[in-house]
């Protein structure tokens, strides 16, 4: 019973920490209705942002912050600038390429300049957290405890504030929104460019936890598209139960099956979702079978 | 005369909303048959429904003596049911002359064959300076005929034509009424849901009044423009806009 | 029964020629031509090798192609069904003695089967729902292979004796590969040619750029998407087998990689979706560039190829999106305009 408890608790830390990374990619599909194939790479990019504020300047990962979420805000900006805005009007292929390209693009370039090689931080917290029989990383709980702020931050932004209203009208009718004064463009921008910014976020958090290398990325991105597709695409509150799932799952299969096998359930799951839900646990009518971007 | 299609006690509801209600009707062969409401009267719905994009909640489509209740859409198209659609949908990666060829591939099986009716469908619109031209390139105007021009091309027994008067000039109006006019001489019998009225008082041998779902009215179109409930059906709209 | 047509309307001014579709152009003998001298000429074993990855990918890239470029079906998926071919024909081979001669078809027609059941699991997405799905399809497939290890020799991978001989598909002299590879190209060229030349190929455009006008038109979308599908898994198949036979070692990690589905739809990208000759030029232009790149470069700078590719690719995708072969096509009109 214990380790059923234990099991079935981390797996639900290592979701928030999994919902945390796909909250910016569901953001930016539920608006754009693009599909960021290179949202890995921005993860990977961040990591080594972290790994560099906490290593060569000796800050903590979560200071760290600091720095890296107005970074990589500014970097989403200029990608949107340079590859996205300009293939928004052109059929969907363009930006799945685009954007396919840019993640192979960033991949080498870490490479180059990194090679290989993982690169870690040692961790924060000497000790774990312990709750009667059970165990866990600090680390972890403080992600988790991030994930559920910035997610209920995010809902607060998007019902209560002047942007989040915008936002919602863009996604409601984007022409509609475009004659009523507000400005489409600029929300695109903006929410890309936040999506990237909580990719960064979730890099300060997972850094902790996780190695870096450049095809760190792959690895991740996966369990974010799982994530997403699961939660509903376009859908915030999906997403932290889309990751929850995956976390429970995994960390259920790879104790009772093989670890090897954790990682195939949910992709049977999510093929499983997408045959019969395809548009996710809580994920707007039609989203999957309608063509998006088309 | 015989009917071509026997529609009986077609409904359709999308959740509690009735879109379809019951609505029975039969189409002669040879008939130019008009069908108009005010806007949300489910014409489009009942043109789904016949063209087999979305299935009955209850009733039968009967279309030449065979059941065709809840069949697809293609096989709805092979037994000889043409469509165009409110929105133009072209193949826009595909030359004029392309998009009328996949549908008059149901005549003709080889492609020079195809392309030989496809051609001649399309002198029959007008559209033969026009047979190289990228889709993407054309006018509505132009896109109406060659929504036109698809569904003649397959040779069909029944055409469902959706609104193909919208977005064309007077001028335009005015061939292409007449051109409808002329189908049924050639063994097309011809569904026409149309909003320019008076093309389709001119021309209709019969007319159908859809409202809220429900057929209201159904006769010549000389009864119909003096039938109360249609006159009604069309003003309360207007109120409400106004 | 003559008819009044519809006056016609004002004539267009300057209209662009109808694409032959499923004829042969100078260009294409041209460039065929060209091969069989290439392969005619003495070459190092280093160019050699250059060669026939050339031509294996871009049989690949066609093979690609028919699903994602004609059909409109991008799956990032492809390297699921290389996987079954390589694996089916090298199984057979290694256990039951079986020449891969035979062998490759078997791989081909269980990736074609694994293609169809793909597009019927699929059937309902769309966009990146679809590409999504396929992505994950694969990746099913490869942690598969991987912990089967009684079947597929697990992450060691699996490996076929180097004897050489004909009957065996397995040769000493990288020319007889490169043939070897340039018979797949013509095969999937022919394959896609005939395609495009027939109704079947119209049914694929018209279900990629308007499902709902194509089965209006009397085409069944679900049959067409299956079948484009399974045709395309099934030369991906075969290619999958001839690649086994020329590295002679199969791992999971390498043959069902994302990164090798990327690849495969990234060459049609490049070269221009739903034409015959995109692939092909796509893969004429970017694998000898990377193999030539990795080459040079080295380790010194490892992965600069790959930069210069994907910044290439999406200088492409933005500012050429008919690609390499729609550049190439303005080019001849260009050259045919001056008297």
């Amino acid at each position: 019973m214990t380790t059923l408890g234990q099991l079935v608790i981390s797996g639900i830390l290592i979701g928030g920490i999994y919902a945390l990374m796909s909250i910016g990619l569901t953001l930016i599909f539920g608006v754009l209705r693009i599909v960021n194939f290179a949202h890995g790479e921005f993860l990977m990019l961040a990591m080594y942002g972290a790994w560099a504020v906490t290593t060569l300047l000796g800050f903590n990962p979560y200071v760290a912050v600091l720095a890296i979420v107005p970074a990589m805000f500014l970097f989403g900006g200029i990608v949107y600038r340079i590859i996205i805005s300009p293939g928004l009007d052109k059929p969907h292929l363009v930006v799945v390429f685009a954007t396919m390209g840019l993640s192979i693009f960033l991949q080498n370039v870490a490479l180059m300049m990194m090679t290989a090689d993982l690169w870690d931080v040692p961790p924060i917290f000497s000790h774990a957290v312990i709750v009667g029989a059970l165990r866990f990383k600090a680390e972890l709980l403080l992600g988790f405890l991030i994930t559920i702020l910035c997610t209920v931050g995010l809902q607060w932004v998007i019902r209560a504030t002047y942007l989040g209203k915008a936002i919602r009208a863009t996604v409601q009718d984007g022409e509609a929104a475009m004659l009523m004064g507000i400005p489409v463009p600029r929300i695109f921008l903006i929410t890309f460019a936040g999506g990237s910014a909580l990719v960064g976020l979730a890099a300060c958090v997972m850094m902790p936890l996780f190695s870096v290398f450049p095809t760190v990325g792959l690895n991740f991105v996966l369990i974010a598209f799982v994530v997403v597709v699961l939660g509903g695409m376009g859908s915030i509150e999906g997403a932290l139960i889309g990751g929850i799932c995956i976390g429970v799952v995994q960390s259920l299969s790879s104790y009772y099956v093989a670890p090897a096998f954790g990682q195939m359930f949910f992709f049977i799951l999510f093929l499983l979702v997408m045959i019969f839900r395809p548009n996710g646990i809580l994920g707007q009518k039609g989203a999957a079978t309608i063509g998006i971007n088309d | 005369m015989t009917a071509i299609l026997e529609v009986r006690n077609l409904s359709r509801a999308f959740g509690s909303l009735m879109a379809v209600n019951d609505v029975s009707f039969n189409v002669e062969q040879g008939e130019l048959l008009g069908l108009i409401g005010p806007n949300g009267a489910g014409k489009s719905t009942l043109y789904n429904l016949v063209a087999g994009l979305l299935r009955p909640t209850r009733g039968e489509i009967v279309f030449d003596g065979q059941n065709v209740t809840g069949w697809k859409s293609h096989r709805i198209a092979q037994v000889g049911i043409a469509r165009t659609f409110q929105i133009p949908k072209p193949y826009r990666q595909l030359s004029v002359v392309e998009n009328v060829m996949l549908t008059a591939f149901q005549q003709e099986r080889t492609v020079s064959g195809a392309m030989a009716l496809a051609e001649a469908t399309l002198a029959d619109v007008g559209l033969s300076e026009y047979l190289t031209a990228p889709v993407g390139t054309l006018t509505v105007g132009l896109l109406k005929r060659l929504e036109v021009a698809r569904a003649l091309a397959m040779r069909p027994k029944l055409v469902l034509f959706d609104e193909i008067m919208a977005g064309l000039t007077p001028a335009e109006i005015g061939v292409m009424t007449n051109f409808v006019a002329l189908l049924p001489a050639r063994g097309i019998t011809v569904i026409w849901v149309e909003h320019v009225l008076y093309a389709i008082m001119k021309t209709a041998t019969r007319i159908m009044v859809l409202n809220r779902g429900e057929l209201i009215a159904n006769g010549p179109p000389a009864a119909i423009a003096r039938d109360p409930a249609v006159v009604k059906a069309y003003l309360g709209e207007e109120m409400t806009i106004a | 029964m003559s008819i009044e047509p519809l006056a016609p309307p004002k004539k267009p001014k300057r209209l662009p020629v109808l694409p032959q579709r499923g004829k042969l152009s100078m260009f294409e003998i041209a460039l065929f031509v060209a091969c069989l001298v290439l392969i005619a000429v003495e070459l190092s074993q280093n160019l050699r090798d250059v060669m026939v990855l050339t031509f294996l990918f871009a049989g690949l890239g066609l093979a690609w192609n028919i699903a994602g470029g004609y059909a409109g079906l991008i799956s990032f998926g492809h390297a699921a069904f290389f996987g079954i071919g390589a694996y089916t024909s090298t199984i057979l081979f290694v256990s039951a003695g079986l020449t891969p001669w035979i062998g490759l078809w078997c791989g081909g027609v269980l990736a074609a089967a694994a293609g169809a059941l793909l597009a019927l699991i699929c059937a309902r997405l769309r966009g990146p729902f679809f590409i999504l799905s396929t992505l994950a399809a694969a990746e099913v497939v490869r942690i598969g292979a991987l912990n089967w290890s009684s079947l597929t020799g697990g992450p060691e991978g699996l490996s076929i004796l180097p004897v050489a001989n004909v009957a065996n598909m397995v040769f000493v002299s990288k020319t007889a590969y490169a043939v070897l590879m340039l018979a797949y190209v013509v095969f999937v060229y022919a394959i896609t040619k005939a395609l495009e030349g027939s109704r079947y190929g119209y049914y694929l455009f018209a279900v990629r750029d308007d499902e709902e006008a194509a089965s209006a038109a009397g085409v069944n979308p679900l049959l067409v998407r299956t079948a484009a599908m399974g045709l395309s898994a099934f030369l991906t198949g075969i290619g999958g087998s001839l690649f086994a036979q020329y590295f002679l070692y199969l791992d999971p990690t390498f043959v069902i990689s994302p990164e090798l589905s990327f690849q495969f739809a990234l060459l049609p990208a490049v070269g221009g979706l739903g034409t015959a000759i995109g692939p092909v030029l796509g893969s004429f232009l970017i694998t000898p560039l990377s193999e030539l790149l990795r080459s040079y470069l080295g380790n010194a700078a490892a992965g600069l190829h790959l930069v210069i590719y994907s910044a290439g690719l999406i200088v492409v995708m933005l500012y050429f999106p008919g690609g390499l072969a729609a550049a190439l096509n303005r080019l001849g009109r260009g050259w045919k305009r001056k008297p």
